[in-house]
């Protein structure tokens, strides 16, 4: 018996295309770890609309699985319908983003924990008054830790354009996180 | 936007890990600070749970019960046409006269004749052949091997370009696939039915009696 878990991408996907279903589990794991933060970031923080981006990603993904002509790119194919779906999510949030949702560092300091909670409500409006291809960009790189290239494959934009997008990011937090001191 | 609030090219480039060694202390300094808030940030976000999972695979296993009961449905209303060698027609009739046997000695749960266990333990051996000159590895994937890639590898006649293995299986009908070099998945040109998987593609069916292939 040889581990799942091991199996690449294109191999899975092949194998879910040929009636093995049950192994879509193994990408849904994969990537909901590996998405999960990005999608959380990209949705005001709040996990709960996370989930139901993801889930409502995954499912998809898997109705349209035999369009994905090359199953060696599933990460960046699934990683569109991903992206799709969070600012499809973002679009249909009513209201504003549940900024007591954010979790409370772990401190033992109350003045210090109250000083975290600030920074991480102005990180995270920071973020929301992005434009939604330099949140996109920012998060995967400071908030997944992808590196320029990673970035340029899985979004298909050109390295000198992310970084482009990443610094004005920091420009506009590093503005507002300047502005609490 | 005051000047003094932007950080420093010297210290985009830090934050890209593009250079440690040329930067001043206070770009320096105004790069880690900003480091360190986002990475408190990041950290303080939570990723869904397991959850998740079980919501999107019960949806998954609901859509593939619904594929196979439309597919299997498409196949029986749908005209099949069907290239017969009279020899097949005739070793197909005498399979299904014996297999017609079987199927009226059928054992119950608890029977355990030895009839009903021989024909459980038949195997019979069926050569798998695909003509790929230019391929570098062929394997064999089914249903009889849970679609293990690496399941069954194919020999080369390099004289002819053809593939060949002899596998081993249980009367029964198989759904099976090439594979190619690892990542080309393909369907037996000469086998004689393919289905649908349920997903737009099609899988190639080889048919086992007790005494031989019934139809391939």
């Amino acid at each position: 018996m040889f581990e799942m878990g091991s199996q690449s991408d294109a191999v899975l996907v092949r194998r879910i295309l040929a009636g093995q279903v049950d192994l879509y589990q193994v990408l849904v794991e994969r990537y909901r770890a590996e998405f999960g933060r990005y999608a959380t970031a990209m949705l005001g923080g709040d996990v709960d609309d996370a989930a139901d981006a993801l889930q409502e990603a995954f499912i998809r993904a898997y109705r349209s699985l035999a369009s994905c002509r090359e199953p060696e790119k599933f990460k960046a194919w699934l990683f569109r319908i991903v992206s799709n779906q969070c600012h499809n999510a973002r679009r249909s949030r009513r209201d504003h983003v549940p900024l007591d949702r954010i979790e409370d560092p772990p401190d033992d300091s109350t003045q210090r924990q109250l000083e975290a909670n600030e920074i991480g409500r102005t990180i995270q409006t920071a973020l929301d008054d992005l434009t939604a291809e330099q949140r996109e960009a920012f998060v995967l790189k400071h908030i997944e830790g992808y590196s320029y290239a990673d970035m340029s494959t899985l979004l298909e934009v050109g390295e000198d354009a992310l970084k482009m997008r990443v610094h004005r990011a920091r420009d506009e937090l590093q503005r507002r996180l300047e502005g609490l001191q | 936007m005051r000047e003094e609030q932007r950080l420093s090219p010297e210290a985009h480039s830090y934050l890209d890990g593009e250079s440690a060694g040329g930067i001043g202390p206070e770009d320096r300094g105004a790069a880690q600070r900003f480091e360190q808030a986002i990475q408190a940030y990041a950290s303080s976000l939570k990723r869904p749970d397991a959850a998740v999972d079980r919501a999107v695979m019960a949806a998954v296993r609901a859509d593939a019960r619904h594929a196979r009961r439309q597919s299997v449905w498409r196949w029986l209303v749908s005209p099949h046409l069907f290239n017969v060698r009279p020899a097949l027609v005739a070793a197909a009739a005498v399979a299904l006269i014996v297999f017609g046997r079987v199927l009226i000695d059928v054992p119950g749960p608890g029977d355990r004749s030895p009839g009903a266990e021989a024909a459980a333990q038949t195997t019979i051996l069926v050569r798998f052949e695909l003509r790929a000159p230019d391929a570098h590895r062929v394997t064999l994937a089914g249903s009889f091997n849970e679609w293990s890639p690496d399941g069954v590898e194919l020999a080369r006649n390099a004289a002819t370009g053809l593939w060949t293995a002899t596998v081993p299986l249980k009367p029964g009908e198989h759904e099976y696939l090439f594979i190619i070099d690892g990542s080309q998945w393909i369907p037996d040109p000469n086998a004689h039915a393919q289905v649908d998987d349920g997903f737009g593609q099609a899988n190639s069916v080889i048919v086992v009696g007790p005494r031989g292939v019934v139809r391939s």
